[in-house]
């Protein structure tokens, strides 16, 4: 290994202007690749919106852009959830919309015309690079190192965890949220570090920012009061914590409260107790210091005791109180399922029925941070070493990410930060190791052991008493170097990879192979919404599974019925029961709301996976829950405990209106008997499902998407099925013996 | 300009023939045109109502119900024919293709004739059903005309028809004379179903039944109806106000049953006339939509409240607005508009509804907007405090009237953030206003205090430490 070429690139960063600019370039470089990174999905198909959510948010930002601030505030919007509507404008998080609007203002304000679609688009990597350089930030707080405040940026650039959530065209809350998670967490570092006032209040500013963006706000509404409990246990409590504490908890709670989805929830429910209890107990502290200085120790001693037992009891007290009498929520069902990953499999299946809410498999870790896992621990075990109040936090932080994306799929996003912050003070405490080339001399270790010998006999063992041992071989040292940057390079192999085949697909388009390998585009969903688009009355009302809501809504214009904002789980268990009951229960279903189309998701032909008969036990469940009496989920298995779709299916699914619409007219694309589900392997019976009280509207190239029109009332009064049968030409069977007493018309 | 021609083309086309609300292009099926010597009357009538006659044999090659998809007749009328099917052109799914393109028909049968096959299973779509056989006679034993059907006492004479509901205008037997009977010659009966689309015209006596005369028994021991079971006229109305009318007996059309003195009761009595012209008339009417037909002309929602812009039917209200629903509607009655009065004991109602009806509210005549030709009803009230999306729905839908079923869909909105009441308005909240100011007052003292009080012993002090 030559020596002299490191040395001379170390030279070249010696003088302080220097490391500055390198370190700017760097970090821009690094934002060029995190941003790069992000757009293979737009390279690959187009810029457009990816998945579910985004469609909503996108059509939120178009409203927000079209009608202007205040009408977003109070938008009532009557395109979803017919008939009910939703106050969409106070049940949403407005962070993200604001965000792209104030973007799009400022350009065409810059006469650079831009439209919404693409920064919405680009908005998420865009922020991904400031998340790169928050980390930065963060780690700097961390260690006096820089190299790991780059490493950090550069990891959190490239992560494939966060990747997941802020790929071009993937325009969530979450694209913003965890730059605002990363950014506030360092500056709360800086004001506890610093007990600075003006950091605390740009923290509760942040805070508010990030409240006003992704309901995942409570993550930092626990964390901080949680650093700071751990930290006054460790008898470490300070007026920095105080004023930092106390700034921030008092403006951002206000801050906070001024999102209307979030309201009076700050001082109402039990996620943001622990908030205000330490809040509470610091100024128990706080005064508790003062009498300290004022009154004798042993009194104190006394005194302390008492005070403390009783105000932590009357406040537990008035906790419990508050709960039972309702003052207080109890926590929600999506916390309860946070402790126990059973609880709403049980009790709210419309929770447990969205996959990113399910438990984390352990691959996922490996797959979604690769070395940084491995790396993570050393990282939490180096600020252990250190452990000053900002080391503490890191640890905390560790814990409970950890915890939290063991538990739910989506927050390994929040781990993620975390993750890459220790990791990152691993790596380069390894690197600031391993990478200096001059071997340490014997007579400056004596030298430096004599200095320290002081400290040495402190701590009084022995073992630490002896002479530091460097690393004297080069050879050593280019090892572990070469094996780090394999490592490395590794990693960035890999979080390409995983970026490119797993995150990038906008999953409205689905990209399939040819035998010959080129790629081969199934674009059914677009066909079926553009169809609804230009073949519908503008007032018709789809229903499908909620799934789809927010993309009918976005990309084909139509009111829905129920869409991805859960908030009503009724209206959806109504869906549910009118899915899969029989058509004589669906149908004043969808008459009583209005339904003009209904709109299921097939994968039989294509073999494709996410269709609605895979899904359809939730529905069931969901209905269920509602109407124990008439859905049950038994009833859709056969006696020996299968879901099964062919021949022997439970009489009750043959009758379902979600197995009618997804298996009618199948038969005829195959030869007689021959029909075969390649998604579920099942060979169908050989006469298809009928329907009376739909007919058949669209199918789109695939047959992924099928669309059915809701049949009027007969016109002559008779009932679906006679008339069907009447059109298909059978005549009335005529009466001839009646049994049991005649029926008598009464006018 | 060209929308302006057509309705003028309209206006000219009703000046010629203002007599049916759909159009005056009637079919006539009948197996010979010799036929129609009997029924001068009854098909002279119609001619000068206005109605273009057409005769047709069942099987002619040249008979089309539907040219190029549009109905090319508007009515049918059907006398008996001694074919036991219609042929390809009067299939019951072409008939009930008729119907759903709001074409009226009116079906005769006879006891001495088999009805066609495709008319019966027609109507046992419309939940009809004739006597198996196909030629069930009504006989009736008192209430018989003694002089053409002594022995047979099939030639049923009745009186004119009354209202079958009290909030139902009748529009059958009105103004018919005390000793005015209806001779029903050697019928049909039909049993009716539950379907609330069908209503009795006229029922048969409680001393009428119904039996097959091929059965020469002593006994009837499989009766098919009896009494006001047996409904000798019968009417249908589809959903879309499509009508079909059902008489038993095509006889009682003929010019020999519009005479009077023809016949004469089972006591002997001489009958001072017949209804049976008026009542052909007035069936023929009903079914040709020449009387029962309404008309909704126009319908308006506005904002009622002060200060407000009265914008006629906005897209979007806000909770508890006060709102006026108006609705105008004209009648039909032979050969002009009239204004549509509710009867005194029926009520004409609006539902505010979102999945189940929120208000259901009678709407009162409104005399500022009723003209000559239109009532306007309307009524005032103030929105449910619930947001959603409503509907204003009139559903009004009483026999032999045509349906009316009005929706208009508006949204309500919530309450907008600056449309509550400002918090210094509420008096609840002046203690926490009050406390808001003494919060801030006693924070601006205290640092005055603070700051302009010169710690004195602090200064001394620091000097020492110095």
């Amino acid at each position: 290994m030559s020596a002299e070429p490191l040395q001379g690139l170390a030279s070249v960063g010696k003088g302080q202007s220097t490391r500055g600019l390198l370190r700017v370039i760097i970090l821009a470089l690094i934002a060029g690749a995190a941003i790069s990174s992000r757009l293979f999905s737009v390279i690959r198909f187009e810029s457009i919106i990816h998945e579910f959510d985004p469609w909503f948010n996108f059509r939120a930002t178009k409203y927000l852009v079209a009608n202007g601030f205040y009408n977003f505030w109070d938008w009532f919007d009557d395109r979803t959830w017919h008939p009910l509507g939703r106050v969409t404008g106070g049940t949403l998080y407005p962070g993200l919309m604001v965000t792209s609007g104030v973007i799009y203002h400022a350009l065409r304000a810059l006469t650079i015309p831009v439209d919404i679609r693409n920064i919405c688009v680009l908005l998420a990597p865009a922020f991904s690079g400031l998340t790169a350089w928050a980390a930065y930030l963060l780690t700097n707080e961390m260690t006096p190192s820089s190299s790991a405040g780059l490493l950090a940026a550069l990891f959190m650039g490239i992560a494939p965890g966060y990747i997941s959530r802020s790929v071009a065209g993937s325009y969530d809350n979450e694209a913003i949220a965890i730059f605002l998670l990363v950014f506030t967490f360092y500056l709360w570092i800086k004001a506890l570090k610093q007990g600075s006032m003006l950091w605390g209040a740009l923290c509760a500013l942040f805070y508010g920012y990030m409240v006003a963006s992704w309901g995942g706000y409570a993550f930092i509404t626990c964390l901080l009061p949680l650093h700071a409990f751990v930290l006054i246990c460790m008898g470490r409590y300070s007026t920095r914590l105080y004023v930092a504490y106390t700034t921030w908890y008092a403006l951002g709670t206000l801050a906070s409260m001024q999102i209307p989805f979030v309201g009076f929830l700050p001082v109402k429910t039990s996620e943001h107790m622990p908030a205000l209890g330490i809040f509470g107990f610091l100024q128990l502290l706080a005064f508790l210091d003062y009498v300290r200085s004022a009154i004798p120790s042993r009194q104190f001693q006394t005194f302390l005791w008492l005070f403390a037992g009783g105000t932590f009891g009357l406040g537990l007290l008035g906790l419990v109180i508050a709960t039972s009498a309702g003052f207080i929520a109890p926590w929600s069902g999506r916390f309860y399922s946070l402790w126990d990953t059973g609880y709403a499999k049980i009790h709210i299946p419309i929770i447990a029925s969205v996959s990113e809410h399910q438990p984390t498999a352990w691959p996922a870790f490996f797959f979604d941070l690769n070395m940084l896992i491995w790396l993570f621990p050393v990282g939490v075990y180096l600020c252990f070493q250190q452990l000053a109040d900002e080391h503490v936090f890191i640890v905390v932080y560790a814990l409970f990410g950890s915890y939290f994306a063991g538990v739910m799929v989506r927050l390994m996003l929040t781990l993620t930060p975390v993750v890459c912050v220790a990791a990152a003070m691993a790596v380069s405490a390894l690197l600031d190791t391993y990478l200096s080339a001059k071997s340490p001399k014997p007579q400056e270790t004596q030298a430096a052991d004599g200095s320290e010998g002081k400290k040495a006999v402190k701590s009084g063992l022995r073992s630490t008493g002896k002479p530091v041992v460097g690393v004297y071989g080069l050879w050593g040292k280019s090892m572990m170097v070469s094996a780090l940057a394999v490592y490395l390079l590794v990693f960035v192999l890999h979080c390409t990879w995983v970026t490119s085949n797993a995150y990038s697909s906008p999953s409205v388009v689905l990209a399939s192979r040819l035998p010959d390998g080129s790629q081969h585009i199934i674009d059914d969903y677009r066909e079926a919404y553009q169809w609804l688009r230009q073949n519908t009355h503008e007032d018709a009302k789809i229903m499908s599974w909620w799934d789809y809501g927010y993309q009918i809504g976005g990309m084909a214009d139509r009111p829905t019925l129920v869409d991805n904002n859960t908030w009503n789980n009724t209206h959806i268990a109504t869906v549910g029961k009118a899915m899969s009951s029989r058509e004589e229960v669906s149908y004043p279903i969808m008459r009583q709301h209005e339904v003009d189309y209904v709109l299921v998701v097939f994968g039989g032909l294509l073999g494709y996976s996410g269709d609605d008969i895979n899904k359809f036990l939730w529905m069931v469940r969901i209905a269920e829950g509602i109407w124990p009496d008439e859905v049950s989920e038994r009833a859709f298995f056969t006696p020996r405990g299968e879901y099964r779709v062919d021949g022997e299916a439970t009489e009750t699914m043959k009758n379902s209106l979600m197995y009618k619409m997804s298996y009618y007219n199948y038969n005829n694309l195959f030869p007689p008997g021959q029909a075969v589900d390649r998604m579920r392997g099942a060979r169908l019976p050989e006469v298809g499902p009928n329907l009376n009280t739909l007919e058949e509207a669209f199918t789109s190239e695939n047959w992924i998407i099928r669309i059915y029109k809701v049949k009027d009332l007969d016109n002559l009064g008779r009932d679906h099925a006679s008339a069907a049968a009447f059109d298909r030409g059978h005549k009335k069977k005529k009466v001839t013996k009646r049994k049991g007493p005649r029926v008598l018309r009464v006018d | 300009m060209r929308s302006l021609l057509s309705v003028l083309v309209f206006v000219l086309a009703a000046v010629v023939s203002a007599i049916s609300t759909s159009g005056n292009r009637l079919l006539v099926i009948l197996d010979d045109v010799a036929e129609k010597e009997s029924y001068s009357k009854f098909l002279g009538d119609l001619e000068s109502r206005g109605f273009q006659l057409s005769f047709e044999n069942p099987k002619s090659e040249s008979l089309a119900l539907f040219r190029l998809g549009e109905r090319s007749y508007d009515h049918i009328l059907f006398f008996p024919t001694k074919t036991k099917g219609l042929g390809p052109n009067l299939t019951p799914n072409l008939l009930v293709d008729f119907l759903n393109a709001k074409g009226n028909i009116l079906v005769t049968l006879s006891s001495g004739v088999a009805a066609p096959n495709s008319l019966v299973s027609l109507l046992a779509e419309l939940d009809i059903q004739l006597p198996a056989d196909r030629t069930g006679l009504v006989v009736d034993h008192f209430n018989y005309d003694a002089s053409s059907a002594a022995d047979m006492h099939d030639v049923l004479l009745l009186p004119p028809p009354t209202r079958i509901r009290p909030d139902v205008k009748d529009f059958f037997g009105a103004g018919a004379g005390q000793d005015e009977v209806l001779v029903f010659p050697r019928g049909v009966g039909a049993s009716l179903g539950a379907s609330e689309l069908l209503t009795p015209i006229l029922r048969a006596p409680r001393t009428a039944y119904s039996y097959n005369p091929k059965e020469q028994g002593e006994v009837v021991d499989d009766l098919f109806a009896a009494g006001e079971q047996l409904a000798l006229v019968s009417a249908f109305q589809a959903r879309n106000s499509a009508r079909l009318t059902l008489v038993g007996s095509a006889e009682m059309l003929q010019d020999k049953c519009f005479e009077a003195s023809e016949v004469s009761k089972a006591d002997g009595k001489k009958v001072a006339g017949t209804f049976n012209r008026e009542f052909a008339k007035r069936v023929s009417g009903w079914t040709f939509n020449e009387i029962g037909v309404l008309r909704v002309n126009w319908i308006e929602h506005h904002l009622e409240e002060a200060g407000a812009t009265n914008e006629s039917n906005p897209k979007i209200y806000r909770i508890k607005n006060d709102v006026k629903y108006t609705i105008s509607l004209s009648e039909y009655a032979w050969n002009a508009w009239k204004p549509f009065a509710v009867p005194d004991s029926d009520a004409l109602q609006l539902e505010f509804s979102m999945l189940s009806p929120f208000h259901r509210l009678p709407l009162t005549l409104d005399a500022t907007h009723s003209s000559d030709t239109a009532a306007a009803y309307s009524v005032l009230f103030k929105l449910p405090d619930q947001h959603g999306i409503f509907n204003f729905k009139v559903n009004y839908k009483r026999p032999f009237l045509s349906n009316v079923e009005e929706k208009n869909t508006v949204s309500v909105r919530h309450m907008a953030h600056n449309e509550w009441p400002r918090s210094f308005v509420i008096s609840g909240a002046w203690p926490w206003i009050a406390g808001v100011g003494v919060t801030v007052t006693g924070w601006l003292a205290f640092c005055a205090l603070w700051m302009f009080s010169a710690p004195v012993g602090a200064k001394r002090e620091t000097k020492k430490t110095q």
